[in-house]
């Protein structure tokens, strides 16, 4: 006689087991909404599609939905955005791990989303396409019969698919299931259960894990990990030689990371691609004060192989900039790229978009070597995404777990170009406790923050 | 191109009803309909739209969820027979149905179901002049079907072409009377995107406020993007 089945409490519980600290997870509708109540502690990233970044669980006074429309509360330091950003954040290889209800899930980890034989019409995708894309692992929490008594695991998915071989772990209300590249491994089961009998109850074929084992129900304790760094020395030690840089900042001193250049600077690393809206002008072009710390103090230090940069020159041909004197000289290689089109192409590197048709540019120099397409009897030209190694921001405020404030106009290229590198470090005039500011007032979420320092309020002993 | 009736109102953007803030639309009209689960949905505008006695609507959004007893939403729009076809990721609840799906196995109401986060960046490349864009995302499945696709990285891409409407209908928490627009929670969803890429935007919010009532570093929506304003009735 086998046990009975788990219920979603139960699974909700194992499911927890595959996070870890600092982990980006996306939850679709269904058993997934149950995930964010059963972990106590706010060291995880739980991503809705309706918007919210940091579910809390739910509450029935909130007015902040999840996927499934229930209302939940909002964590400390969790925010709001729009679905097109939540899109990026999905589609962009943000997440980590997406945990999805999945009506079906076949041998091969195809899947498909809450569509079922008795709603034939393919009707429910929502966000699962994206998240099923995005997250490097994806979790099925599902039950494992269908409530007219089929499988819901089945060798082949007989209704057409939201996502092809995305699936790595199942988790039902019997067992936890592997997708290997060879099948499913039947890995744990469920108290009472024996595997012969969950073999029984499932369609697709299993092969037994030599480590079978019971399941467990106990929820990890998940601390946020440690973004604040002592320096921006030791922010940035790790930048390799040739890594390609985001660089942020408009022209003059505003919103430009002064102290992670000077930590740049300082750790001497050469053969580096800086992609900039300028490629340094504000010590020359009279912003700010004498001595003013920009991309300069890289060139000169012979650190610079390469600008991306809008405005690459000084406003003044009598006072040529660093970069313009080293490009004369032929030592650096530059690439001009148009504002417009430098900021889309950081936006689609980080959103995942791989390259997008845009006017601008059209019938210019700047279109050379490109492919064009008349859409709608337009000129259109073809530009590809950019990312980058590492990224440096200004931030006014940030909270320890990497939210981020920005003042004025110093937002500008800050809030795009986190999005695009592998590690984005910020720096920032003040870090707070996370809470201390407002689900609607951050603009950076966290998620997209690895380091954080704090900016030196006098800059006299990193000139 | 559409001609926005004369407004009697006393402030710039704020018209005194939500029909009269729908003035222009016509039969066939496309329009984008903004919220999430029933959050951040227009109700007065939808109400306004029924009013109009308009049909052969396009809506794009993201679904029909249930109205709750007193409210209005894009279900009952459909209900009363004035919409031709929906674009949207879900557009019923798999466990409620309702209108949509009733009208929808009748064959009075055509689907066209696009997963979320294309639907999202289609929109956006409406709004922002892009023409189109190669997303990875539905490679593989029936979502690529009939389209363009090219290997980027090695990875099949899928080209979407960017979607723009005649009309955007959105809910904010306030505006002030250029039309900057603050959201509340997740009520924002698709308000900042769908207010790109209509030609004309009306936003129904809870409160009007002169300029500079609306801290700067908070506007999500900017002014520019909004044609007109209406009290949530």
């Amino acid at each position: 006689m086998p046990g009975v089945p788990l219920d979603a409490t139960a699974m909700t519980r194992r499911a927890t087991q595959e996070l870890f600290p600092g982990a980006v997870v996306a939850l679709g509708m269904g058993l997934p909404c149950h995930i964010p109540s059963e972990v106590p502690a706010a060291g995880v990233w739980f991503i809705a599609d309706s918007g919210l970044l940091g579910n809390d669980g739910i509450n029935a006074n909130a007015d902040t939905l999840d996927a499934g429309g229930n209302p939940v509360a909002t964590g400390f330091g969790g925010s709001f955005t729009g679905v097109v950003d939540v899109a990026g954040i999905l589609r962009g290889g943000h997440t980590d791990i997406a945990v999805l209800q999945p009506s079906q899930v076949a041998s091969n980890g195809d899947f498909v989303h809450w569509t079922t034989e008795e709603t034939p019409g393919l009707l429910a995708t929502g966000s699962a396409v994206d998240m099923a894309y995005g997250a490097s692992k994806v979790v099925a929490l599902m039950p494992n019969r269908h409530s007219v008594g089929r499988s819901n695991i089945v060798k082949e998915c007989n209704l057409p698919v939201d996502g092809v071989g995305k699936v790595n772990l199942i988790i039902t209300t019997e067992a936890v299931i592997k997708v290997n590249r060879d099948g499913l491994e039947l890995m744990e089961t469920a108290p009472g259960w024996t595997a012969d009998e969950v073999v029984g109850i499932t369609d697709a074929p299993l092969s037994i894990s030599p480590d079978l084992k019971e399941m467990t129900f106990q929820v990890p304790k998940l601390a946020a990990p440690n973004k604040v760094f002592p320096d921006a020395m030791e922010a940035l030690k790790d930048v390799p030689e040739g890594a390609t840089v985001n660089v942020d900042g408009f022209a003059g001193p505003g919103g430009m990371a002064h102290y992670l250049m000077t930590g740049l600077r300082n750790l001497g690393v050469k053969g580096l691609h800086l992609i900039s809206n300028t490629a340094g002008v504000a010590r020359v072009s009279a912003f700010g004060t004498p001595n003013i710390i920009d991309h300069s103090i890289l060139v000169e230090n012979n650190q610079v192989a390469k600008a991306t940069a809008s405005y690459p020159v000084s406003p003044s041909a009598s006072r040529p900039s660093a970069f313009e004197d080293a490009f004369n000289r032929g030592e650096a290689e530059l690439e001009v790229v148009p504002q417009g089109t430098l900021a889309e192409r950081l936006r689609s590197g980080g959103a995942g978009v791989a390259a997008f048709y845009t006017p601008t540019g059209a019938g210019t120099l700047l279109a050379d070597g490109k492919e064009t397409r008349n859409i709608g009897g337009r000129e259109y030209i073809l530009e590809m995404g950019m990312r980058a190694d590492f990224c440096i921001i200004r931030g006014y405020k940030a909270d320890t777990l990497g939210n981020v404030v920005y003042k004025g106009t110093s937002r500008n290229f800050n809030p795009v170009m986190a999005t695009t590198a592998r590690t984005t470090v910020v720096e920032v005039d003040e870090i707070v406790e996370p809470g201390q500011l407002g689900p609607e007032e951050i603009v950076t979420p966290g998620l997209f923050i690895d380091r954080i320092v704090l900016r030196p309020r006098d800059f006299s002993a990193y000139l | 191109m559409i001609n926005h009736p004369e407004n009697t109102a006393a402030k710039g953007k704020v018209y005194s009803t939500a029909q009269s803030a729908l003035g222009g639309i016509a039969d066939g009209a496309s329009v984008l309909i903004a919220g999430f689960a029933g959050l951040g949905a227009p109700q007065s505008l939808l109400r306004g739209l029924a009013a109009t006695g308009v049909s052969e609507l396009t809506l794009i959004c993201q679904g029909a969820w249930l109205p709750q007893a007193g409210t209005f939403g894009i279900d009952d729009l459909v209900a009363a027979g004035q919409v031709k076809k929906m674009i949207s990721p879900m557009p019923f609840h798999p466990e409620s149905g309702g209108a949509v799906k009733e009208l929808w196995e009748l064959g009075k109401l055509e689907l066209e179901v696009v997963p979320q986060g294309i639907l999202a960046e289609r929109m956006r490349a409406g709004g922002a002049g892009i023409g189109g864009v190669f997303l990875p995302t539905g490679a593989g499945t029936r979502f690529a079907e009939g389209r363009e696709l090219r290997i980027f990285d090695g990875k099949e891409h899928v080209l979407e072409f960017a979607l723009n409407a005649d009309f955007a209908l959105l809910r904010a928490k306030e505006a002030d009377t250029l039309g900057n627009l603050v959201y509340e929670g997740t009520g924002r969803n698709w308000n900042p995107t769908m207010a790109m890429a209509a030609a004309v935007t009306v936003a129904e919010v809870d409160q009007v406020k002169d300029p500079g009532g609306i801290n700067p570093e908070l506007v999500i929506t900017q002014a520019i993007f909004i044609d007109r304003l209406v009290l949530a009735a």
